[in-house]
C-alpha cells in the first residue's frame, strides 16, 4: 500500500522546515521572472483596458466616420443624422505663424463645432472647461505657444486667417484617437475654417463625424450598416470599442516584444531553478537514502520532493504575481507622460494566468531533470562514501520536460499578436541556448584537456572550471544568454540611433513640403532658388486614393485581407509620372512612353504586388475622392525607400489623374544657412502648404526610440538579474568543496592572497569568456536584425558595447570574487573538524 | 527461515573498474536468532548486509527474506518489501536532520500506512528512554541519543528482522555498551531476528551465532 497524499504532504512539509537554501534560489529566480512577466502583461492589459474604457472619450463619440479630402455629402449627412447626434471636426496639417518674429511652425489645425466634445471635457490649462471657441479665437497647445513665443491674447495665423489666442489647451479629450501627429494642436471654430482658405480641392485634410447614438445599440452593427449603405464612400468607420487603434496596436506590439524579452529572462531564471533544485537535492542525498532505507520507493521520493518544489514555486509565483500586478501603478507613476495613457489599476486575469503558467512550466521543465536524478539515489548510498545517481533521464522525465517546453511555446504563440514574430524570437532564443550549451560543454571539455599548468594556483583555477560538480555550464548559459541579450539590444539600439541621427540627415532633404498648389509651382521654385540657388527641388503630384478592387477581387467583399496587404487599409498616397521615379528599379513589365496618352496604366511596388498576388496585366481600381479609376498594371518596381526621394507605391501613367483636384508635394535640399530663410518665407508665401523640417522629425523619432529602448532594457535587465542569481547560487552550491580546497591549500602553506588569486583567475577566465561570447553572439544577432530585418547599416556604438560588456563581465568577476571571501575566512582547524 | 541466501555474489563497477565484493555467500538464519557478522574492513560485511536488507541487489545467486524472493524485486519493490518487515540501524545514525526525534521514528510507519504512527513512535521513544526528547532535532541530541532514536525508528514498526551495521562505531565505550543493551532488549521484546556487524568480540559473544567473513566469502559460521 502506498502512503496517502496527506501522509506524503506531512512528511514533505516537515522535511521542508529545515534547510532549503537551494530552494531559495528557485524562489528568487521564479519570483523575478514571474513578476516581470506579470508586470509587462498587466501594464499592457491596463493600457489596452483604459483605451477601451475611455473609448467614447478617445474617439469623441460612439462611432466615428472619417473622410479624407472631402466633407460628407448631404445624402451621407442625412444617413448619419438618422443614427444619432453628429459632431463634425476637420483636421489638417497647417503652418502656424505668430510671435514677434512671425516665426512659423507646423501644427495640427483642428476645427470643431458647437457639439464638440460629445464625451469627456475640453479643458484649458487654467482648468476652465470650454467648447468650440468663437470664430476669431483659437485655443492652442502649450508647445505651440512656447515654440512661437505667443501667449494668451496674442495673434496667431493659419492660412489667410488670424486668430486671437484665447487660452492654452490643458486636455484635448480625443487626443489619443487622433493618432500620431507631427505638430502641436490648435483648435478653432468650424465656421472659421473657410476663412483660412486652407481647404481647397486636393488639400490634405480629414473630416470626421462623431456620432452619439440615440439608443443603446451595438455600434459595430451600425458601422456595418453604414458601410453597406455607402459602399464606395471611402470612409473609415471606427467605433468606441477601439477608439485609438494605432495606439492600441503599438502598445500591444510593444507588450508582446517585452513579454518575449521577459520570457527569455525567465528561461535564464529557469537555469537558476535547475541549479537551485539540483543543489538542494544534492544536499538531501543522505536524507533520500535514509528515506529509502525506511521504506520509501523512488516514486515516493519523487512525489515528496516534487511537493516541496511545487510548494516553494507556487509561493514564489504568487509573490511574483502580487508584485507584478501592482507594478503598473509604479510604472505609471515613474513613466508619467511617456505612456500614452495612465494604466488603470485592476487585476487582469489573462496576463497573470499566463505569467503563472510560464512560471510553473519553467519550474517543471528545469526542476524535473534533477528531481529525476534524485529518485535514483540508491539506499545503499549510506554504506558507500561515493554514490553517484543515474545520470540518464528516464523516458517519462524527457516526455514531461518536452511537454512543458512545448506548452510554453504554445502559450507564447496563442497569446501573441503576431505569432510568426514570436515563433522567430523563440526559435532564435532556442538556437542561442543550444549554442551556449555547446560552448559551455566545449569549455569544460577543453579545460579538462589543457596541459596542467605548472603553477599550482593556476591549476586549481583551471580545475574549478571542469571538476565534478563545477557550475561552468549553468553559468555560461545563464550569464551568456543575459549578456548576449544586452549586447544585442545595445547594438541594435545604437545602430538604429546612428542611422537616424547621422545617416538620415545626410541623405534626407532639408524639408518636405506638402500641399504646394499646382498653380504655384513656379512661384515656389523661384522663392527656393532665390534663397538657395543650388537647391535640390523634387516635386511630384500628390493624391490620396483607396484601393477598391484588384485582379477581380472587391476589397469590401473580402472577409480577411491578405497577409502584409497594408495598402488595402484606408487611403493611400499615390502619384502620376511620365518618368520612372528616382530610387525605383523595374522588376517586371515596361515603363510607359513619356508621351503616353492611352488608358490608365499603373506601376506597383514589387512587395505590395506580391502580398496582393497581382502582376503585370492585372487590373486595379482606385477610388479618388469618390471617383473610381481603373488601371492596368504595366510594371512592378523595387523602391529604395531609405533614399528619402519622393516615391509612392502606386504610380499612374500621366493623363489618367490630371483632372483630379490635387496639390504637389516637394522635397527641398538646401544648405543649412538657407533653412531658416525658407522656413520663414515659404509659409507666408504658401499659407496652405505644410513645411516639415526633417531635423524636427529626427529628434521626435529619436526620443521615441530612446523611450522604447529604455523599456526594453528594463525588461532585459531582469535577464541580467536572473543571471546574477544563478551566479550567486552557483557560488553557494560550490561553497563546501571550495572551503575544502581552501583549507587543504592553507594546510599546505598557501596564503589567503594566493587562494584569492586562484579564485580571481577562475572568475577572470569565466568573465573574459562570457564577454567574448556575448560580444560574438550579440553582434551576430544584432547584425542580422539590423541588416536583414530593418535593412539599415550595421553601425553599433562600440563605446556603449564596451561599457555593456565591461559592466556585465565585471559584475561576474566581482560577484564571483566577493562570494569567495567567506571561503577565505574558513579557519583550517574549525573546517577540518566539520569536514 | 528469516533469511536464506544461496551463492550470493555482488560486483560493483564496470569492465576494468569492476570489483567483486561478494563471491558466493551461502547463509540461512532462522527466525528469532541473533547473528554477529565479523571480519576485517573490506571483507564484504556491509555489502552482505546491504544485499540481505534489500538496499543492494545481488549480482548473482538468490536471496529470500521472510519468505520473499529479493532477487525478483527491483529497487522500488525492495523498498516496499522493507516496510514493517525490516528495521535497520546504521553506524552514522542517519536521522533526517530536518525532522524531530518523534517525526524520524514515525516516518517508516507513515510510509507503511500504520495507524497512529505518532502514538507508536512516542511509545517507542519512551521505551528507549527518550520520552522527554520527542521534539528535539538530531542536531540537538547527543550521539548516544541519536542512536537511540535510530533504534526506535528501526524497531517501532515491529519488524521481523533487524539489521545493525556497527551501531556503536561512532560512540564512546560506555554509551556504546548502553546502546547494545538497548538494542538487544528491544529485539528480545519483539522476538526479532538480529544480524549485527561488529568488530567487537564481546558483542559477538552475546549473539546466538557468529559468522566470519574474508574477501567476500563466509569463512566461518556459514549456512
Amino acid at each position: 500500500m502506498n502512503p496517502s497524499f496527506a501522509t506524503l504532504w506531512r512528511i514533505a512539509r516537515r522535511d521542508l522546515n529545515g534547510r532549503y537554501r537551494g530552494l531559495r534560489l528557485l524562489a528568487l529566480c521564479l519570483f523575478l521572472g514571474v513578476a516581470t512577466l506579470a508586470a509587462i502583461g498587466s501594464l499592457t492589459a491596463g493600457i489596452a483596458d483604459e483605451l477601451q474604457n475611455r473609448g467614447q472619450t478617445i474617439l469623441g463619440g460612439d462611432i466615428e466616420v472619417a473622410l479624407a479630402q472631402r466633407e460628407a455629402t448631404a445624402e451621407e449627412m442625412a444617413a448619419l443624422n438618422k443614427i444619432g447626434s453628429v459632431s463634425q471636426t476637420i483636421r489638417m496639417r497647417a503652418m502656424a505663424i505668430g510671435g514677434t518674429n512671425q516665426d512659423s511652425l507646423l501644427a495640427e489645425l483642428k476645427a470643431i463645432d458647437g457639439a464638440y466634445p460629445f464625451y469627456g471635457k475640453l479643458t484649458l490649462k487654467d482648468g476652465t472647461q470650454v467648447n468650440a471657441p468663437p470664430k476669431d479665437l483659437a485655443y492652442i497647445a502649450p508647445t505651440l505657444a512656447d515654440r512661437l513665443d505667443v501667449k494668451t491674447g496674442d495673434t496667431i495665423r493659419f492660412g489667410e486667417a488670424s486668430f486671437k489666442v484665447a487660452g492654452l489647451i490643458g486636455d484635448e479629450p480625443d487626443r489619443l484617437g487622433e493618432g500620431f501627429t507631427v505638430g502641436p494642436v490648435a483648435l478653432i471654430n468650424m465656421d472659421a475654417m473657410a476663412s483660412t482658405g486652407l481647404i481647397q480641392p486636393g488639400s490634405m485634410f480629414r473630416a470626421k463625424y462623431r456620432i452619439k447614438l440615440l439608443v443603446n445599440v451595438n455600434p459595430a452593427n451600425i458601422a456595418d450598416r453604414l458601410k453597406a449603405q455607402f459602399p464606395s464612400a471611402g470612409w473609415e468607420i471606427t467605433d468606441r470599442s477601439n477608439g485609438a487603434p494605432g495606439t492600441r496596436r503599438f502598445i500591444e506590439r510593444m507588450g508582446q516584444f517585452l513579454t518575449l524579452v521577459g520570457l527569455a529572462s525567465l528561461v535564464i531564471a529557469g537555469i537558476g531553478v535547475g541549479n537551485g533544485v539540483g543543489s538542494y537535492l544534492e544536499g538531501k542525498r543522505a536524507s533520500i537514502a535514509t528515506l529509502k532505507v525506511t521504506g520509501a520507493d523512488s516514486g515516493i521520493i519523487f512525489r515528496l520532493y516534487l511537493m516541496q518544489i511545487f510548494t516553494v514555486a507556487a509561493l514564489a509565483i504568487i509573490a511574483g504575481l502580487l508584485v507584478g500586478s501592482v507594478m503598473p501603478l509604479a510604472i505609471g507613476a515613474v513613466a508619467g507622460d511617456i505612456l500614452p495613457i495612465a494604466p488603470g489599476f485592476a487585476l487582469y486575469p489573462a496576463p497573470l494566468l499566463a505569467s503563472a503558467a510560464y512560471g510553473l512550466l519553467i519550474a517543471l521543465a528545469f526542476a524535473l531533470p534533477p528531481l529525476s536524478r534524485a529518485r535514483t539515489v540508491p539506499a545503499a548510498g549510506l554504506f558507500r562514501s561515493v554514490v553517484e545517481g543515474d545520470r540518464q533521464y528516464d523516458r517519462r522525465t524527457v516526455l514531461w520536460v518536452s511537454l512543458a517546453i512545448l506548452s510554453i511555446v504554445a502559450i507564447a504563440l496563442a497569446t501573441a499578436r503576431e505569432p510568426l514574430f514570436s515563433l522567430g524570437f523563440i526559435g532564435a532564443s532556442f538556437i542561442l541556448l543550444l549554442i551556449l550549451w555547446f560552448i559551455a560543454w566545449a569549455v569544460r571539455w577543453t579545460a579538462s584537456r589543457l596541459p596542467r599548468p605548472k603553477k599550482p594556483l593556476l591549476r586549481v583555477a583551471l580545475a574549478n572550471l571542469h571538476r565534478p560538480g563545477a557550475q561552468t555550464r549553468g553559468l555560461v548559459v545563464a550569464l551568456g544568454l543575459g549578456l548576449t541579450l544586452f549586447v544585442t539590444l545595445a547594438a541594435i539600439q545604437t545602430s538604429i540611433g546612428k542611422e537616424i541621427t547621422r545617416s538620415v540627415p545626410q541623405r534626407a532633404p532639408s524639408f518636405f513640403v506638402l500641399d504646394v498648389p499646382r498653380d504655384g509651382i513656379s512661384k515656389f521654385t523661384g522663392i527656393v532658388r532665390a534663397a538657395a540657388p543650388g537647391a535640390g527641388i523634387n516635386m511630384i503630384p500628390s493624391l490620396r486614393g483607396r484601393v477598391i478592387a484588384y485582379a477581380g477581387n472587391r476589397v469590401d467583399q473580402m472577409d480577411t485581407l491578405p497577409e502584409g496587404a497594408w495598402i488595402l487599409n484606408g487611403d493611400r498616397g499615390l502619384t502620376y509620372s511620365a518618368d520612372l521615379p528616382k530610387g525605383s528599379e523595374l522588376t517586371s513589365g515596361t515603363w510607359w512612353a513619356k508621351d503616353y496618352k492611352g488608358p490608365p496604366l499603373i506601376s506597383l511596388e514589387q512587395d505590395v504586388a506580391t502580398s496582393l498576388g497581382v502582376g503585370v496585366g492585372d487590373n486595379m481600381t482606385i477610388s479618388l475622392l469618390g471617383v473610381e479609376v481603373e488601371g492596368k498594371i504595366a510594371s512592378l518596381r523595387k523602391v529604395a525607400w531609405d533614399n528619402f526621394g519622393l516615391n509612392y507605391v502606386i504610380v499612374f501613367s500621366p493623363g489618367a489623374l490630371d483632372a483630379a483636384p490635387h496639390n504637389m508635394v516637394a522635397t527641398l535640399t538646401v544648405p543649412k544657412a538657407a533653412e531658416a530663410t525658407l522656413a520663414k518665407q515659404l509659409p507666408i508665401a504658401f499659407p496652405s502648404a505644410s513645411l516639415i523640417q526633417v531635423g524636427e522629425v529626427v529628434s521626435k523619432v529619436t526620443g521615441l526610440l530612446t523611450q522604447m529602448a529604455q523599456a526594453i532594457a528594463a525588461a532585459a535587465s531582469i535577464a541580467i538579474l536572473a543571471g546574477i542569481a544563478v551566479l550567486v547560487g552557483a557560488i553557494a552550491a560550490s561553497r563546501a568543496s571550495r572551503i575544502y580546497d581552501s583549507v587543504i591549500l592553507k594546510l599546505l602553506g598557501s596564503t589567503r592572497g594566493q587562494i584569492l588569486g586562484a579564485q580571481a583567475i577562475e572568475y577572470a577566465i569565466l568573465a573574459l569568456l562570457l564577454g567574448l561570447l556575448a560580444l560574438g553572439l550579440g553582434l551576430l544577432a544584432a547584425w542580422f536584425v539590423i541588416t536583414q530585418i530593418f535593412d539599415f547599416h550595421f553601425a553599433p556604438d562600440w563605446g556603449v558595447l564596451a561599457l555593456t560588456l565591461i559592466g556585465g563581465a565585471g559584475i561576474t568577476f566581482v560577484l564571483g570574487l566577493a562570494g569567495s571571501l567567506p571561503i577565505l575566512a574558513a579557519r583550517p582547524s574549525e573546517a577540518l573538524r566539520s569536514l | 527461515m528469516a533469511i536464506v541466501a544461496s551463492n550470493v555474489t555482488l560486483s560493483l563497477g564496470a569492465s576494468d573498474a569492476r570489483v567483486d565484493i561478494l563471491r558466493g555467500v551461502d547463509l540461512e538464519v532462522p527466525y528469532g536468532m541473533s547473528v554477529a557478522l565479523l571480519g576485517p574492513s573490506g571483507s564484504g560485511k556491509s555489502s552482505l548486509m546491504a544485499v540481505l536488507a534489500g538496499l543492494e541487489r545481488a549480482s548473482g545467486g538468490s536471496v529470500a527474506v521472510d519468505g520473499l524472493d529479493f532477487t525478483t524485486l527491483d529497487e522500488d519493490g525492495l523498498a516496499r518489501a522493507r516496510r514493517g518487515r525490516i528495521g535497520i540501524v546504521l553506524q552514522a545514525f542517519h536521522l533526517l536532520p530536518t525532522m524531530t526525534a518523534l517525526e524520524n521514528v514515525a516516518v517508516p510507519m507513515e510510509l507503511a500506512g500504520f495507524d497512529d504512527p505518532f502514538g507508536r513512535a512516542a511509545a517507542e521513544l519512551e521505551a528507549v528512554g527518550l520520552g522527554h526528547r520527542l521534539t528535539h532535532y538530531p542536531s540537538q541530541l547527543s550521539g548516544g541519543e541519536q542512536q537511540r532514536v535510530a533504534i526506535a525508528r528501526a524497531v517501532a514498526a515491529g519488524p521481523k528482522i533487524i539489521f545493525a551495521d556497527e551501531p556503536t562505531g561512532n560512540l564512546d565505550g560506555a554509551t556504546g555498551a548502553a546502546i547494545i543493551d538497548l538494542l538487544f532488549a528491544r529485539r528480545a521484546a519483539m522476538s526479532a531476528t538480529l544480524l549485527i556487524i561488529t568488530h567487537d568480540p564481546d558483542l559477538a559473544a552475546r549473539c546466538d551465532r557468529v559468522i566470519s567473513m574474508h574477501d567476500g566469502h563466509v569463512v566461518e559460521g556459514g549456512v
